[in-house]
């Protein structure tokens, strides 16, 4: 079969466009890793601390919001595209959500840049999730509305040509990977729907002076309900990338299609109702809901421990068809100088282990212990850090080939590129824990007061030895990545075409044996909709009835301890009249959607 | 002068073909199970961390 850049040439420019601008983005992001660790560890100060922020807003808004979704927006184009093997409806409109993103993104950067420099009064150190107080320039808002707008459009783009592949498909199951991208979107829709309320309703209107209040708990809810399924946006195409691209690099074939459709419904069904479980220690909150979170939080273990399961079994697959054997052995005829299939192996080991530390951010009296400390930085450097920026990078010694027709310009290169990830990583996450439990706080320039601890091993100044190696290291990876990535996308010094590519193999258990009712996926929004409904409307009433809708009585929410579900002081005010009647319309318009 | 080669995929170093109900994922179970026995004990571990820890610290990493 031909290359997919030569297939389908005007959608590999897109794909191509939309990788570029996420490497983009792991550039200037990655740049401020080293800036602001040798910083805080006290080793080398290049900046005034005042400036901190603006650079670690720089660094988080670049690698999770446009390294990310940048890159998932060019490999679901690839996936749709490939599965459905045919041509983007209407080219003109793949470019317009493209054009869009990228002007959405070029807004929030300027406007974070503007921190910098004392030239404009436009700046945006307000860290990625702009809780209230903290206050940017309305060119930031302005910037995510619309790099958000460019999404939702680009999920549209991809529903259509499912329709009219639908049309001219009649009773035929949903390729894979279109399946996966149309969960994912659908997700991605419930999800948004609170990240554009905080900005659209409270904060841009507040940074521009239309409100002068709003409530920092309500908008920081609102962030919340959305910044928990953004981690599942940033992981599910890394999941489609271990479930259809890893067992192919392994030799072997998907272990069961359906089960990998179960995780993505699950997915959809389950990641948004959980959002609270970053608001822990947040007071305005009862308990009670807390703790729905919580448990809702342990049953999304099930869908990744599913995945950890489906995975690994593709990949025995592969070991043995290539000839391995036993309990153990079959792991050395694996494809380790292969810096892809190395890569995301390493990946998913290290996402087994924060699957341990994402375990005990969950746990709601573990969370009291970790909270605000170096601990969550430490976590989520393995996840979205690792688990996905690693598969990322891993995935392009596979991918670029496909979407330029140049050949990889050193494997070689490659492989060492992934092993210093792993290695820098290891030493910097695993220190970061330890002094998070130590009690070192995250997100501050300077976490030196009087404040010294032995630890088991090491001392503190040990450990920031450790978090300073690391970071270097990773800096070392990046540069050896950007090496790569030119020399490759160009084809520098190389005379060789890649023209031509293998299909991606059946699954063992393919899509015949596949729950019919998987794709009735009206029903898993509805059912989405339901918990969501079941957990956020009281949470979000009392919210608004103790604070208000822009506060500005914020400052005593509930100072006391929160009583359980908030009912304890609950008087038939006319708010919670409404708030009730709010909810029960919501419930009953989510079940008929169930029952249509 | 370009010579033209398809993209890796390692597709001939398979040397048998494995359907599905010749396979059993015996190595994937070994696995899970090494898993399952390192975070069983870290949770044990996290015990002396936390409860314990607030009598006196036990355990300071
Ligand atoms: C060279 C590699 C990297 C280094 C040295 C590095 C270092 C750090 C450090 C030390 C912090 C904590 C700062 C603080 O709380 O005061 C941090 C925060 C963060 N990092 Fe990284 N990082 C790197 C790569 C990445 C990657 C690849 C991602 C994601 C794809 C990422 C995402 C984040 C996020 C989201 C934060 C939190 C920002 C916030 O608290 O607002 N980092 N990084
Ligand atoms: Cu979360």
């Amino acid at each position: 079969m031909g290359v997919f850049a030569d297939r389908y040439p005007d959608e590999a420019k897109v794909v191509r466009a939309a990788l570029a601008s996420s490497f983009l983005a792991l550039l200037i992001g990655g740049a401020m890793g080293p800036l602001q660790t040798l910083h805080r560890i006290d080793y080398l100060r290049i900046m005034p601390s005042e400036s901190y922020y603006t650079v670690l807003t720089l660094h988080g808004v670049a690698l999770v919001i446009l390294f990310t979704i940048f890159f998932l927006v060019g490999f679901y184009q690839w996936a749709v595209t490939d599965s459905l093997d045919r041509p983007a409806e209407d080219i003109r409109f793949t470019w317009l959500w493209y054009g869009l993103m990228s002007l959405g993104a070029l807004m929030a950067s300027l406007a974070i840049l503007g921190g910098f420099t004392d030239a404009t009064d436009i700046s945006a150190s307000v860290l990625f999730t702009f809780y209230a107080p903290l206050e940017a320039h309305w060119l930031f808002y302005v910037g995510l509305t619309t790099f958000i707008i460019g999404t939702w459009l680009a999920g549209a783009d991809w529903f259509r040509s499912w329709w009219n592949w639908k049309k001219e498909n009649k009773g035929e199951k949903t390729p894979l990977r279109t399946f996966m991208v149309l969960t994912t979107m659908l997700m991605w829709y419930l999800a948004t729907i609170g990240v554009a309320s905080a900005v659209l309703f409270f904060l841009l209107p507040w940074s521009l002076g239309i409100v002068d209040s709003v409530n920092p708990l309500l908008t920081r809810t609102l962030f919340w309900y959305f910044g928990h399924p953004v981690v599942y946006f940033w992981l599910l195409p890394v999941y489609m990338i271990w479930y259809v691209i890893l067992p192919q690099i392994a030799g072997g074939r998907l272990f069961s299609d359906a089960l990998a459709r179960i995780v993505f419904v699950l997915f959809l069904v389950l990641s948004v109702p959980v959002g609270i479980h970053h608001q822990y220690l947040d007071p305005g909150i009862a308990e009670g809901f807390k703790f729905l979170s919580a448990s809702n939080t342990m049953f999304l273990l099930l869908p990744s421990l599913l995945t950890a399961f489906t995975v690994v079994a593709s990949i025995e697959h592969g070991a043995r068809q290539r000839g391995g054997e036993g309990y153990f052995r079959w792991l050395t005829v694996l494809p380790w100088r292969n810096p892809a299939f190395t890569g995301m192996a390493l990946a998913g080991l290290m996402f087994a282990a924060a699957g341990f530390s994402g375990m005990v951010n969950a746990g709601m009296n573990l969370n009291y212990l970790v909270h605000n400390t170096m601990w969550v930085p430490g976590h989520f450097h393995l996840t979205v850090g690792t688990a996905v920026a690693l598969t990322i990078m891993a995935v392009t010694y596979w991918f670029l080939p496909r979407i330029t027709g140049n050949p990889i310009f050193s494997m070689r290169l490659g492989l060492v590129q992934v092993l210093t990830w792993f290695v820098g990583m290891v030493l910097m996450s695993n220190a970061m824990h330890r002094v998070g439990v130590g009690g070192e706080p995250r997100r501050t320039a300077d976490p030196f007061y009087d404040f010294e601890f032995e630890g088991v091993i090491g001392s503190i100044g040990e450990l920031h030895l450790q978090i300073g190696l690391g970071a270097l290291i990773l800096t070392l990876s990046l540069v050896l990545f950007f090496i790569h990535l030119i020399f490759s996308w160009f084809g520098i010094s190389s005379t060789t075409k890649i023209t031509s590519e293998a299909a991606i193999r059946k699954p063992l258990s393919g899509k015949e044996h596949a729950p019919a009712v998987l794709e009735n996926f009206r029903l898993w929004v509805a059912i989405a909709a339901v918990l969501i409904v079941l957990v956020y409307t009281i949470p979000i009433a009392s919210i608004i009835v103790d604070g208000g809708l822009f506060g500005p009585d914020v400052a005593p929410v509930r100072p006391d301890h929160a009583p359980l579900f908030g009912l304890s002081g609950l008087s038939l005010s006319t708010e919670w009249l409404v708030a009730g009647a709010a909810g029960a319309v919501g419930a009953i318009a989510a079940i008929a959607g169930v029952l249509r | 002068m370009a010579t033209e080669q398809p993209a890796a995929d390692h597709t001939d170093d398979i040397q048998r073909e494995i359907g599905h109900d010749e396979y059993n994922p015996v190595g994937t179970l070994a696995l899970v199970f090494i898993y399952f026995v390192i975070v069983s004990m870290l949770w044990i571990f996290v015990y002396f961390v936390e409860f314990l820890g607030r009598i006196s610290p036990m355990v300071v990493f």
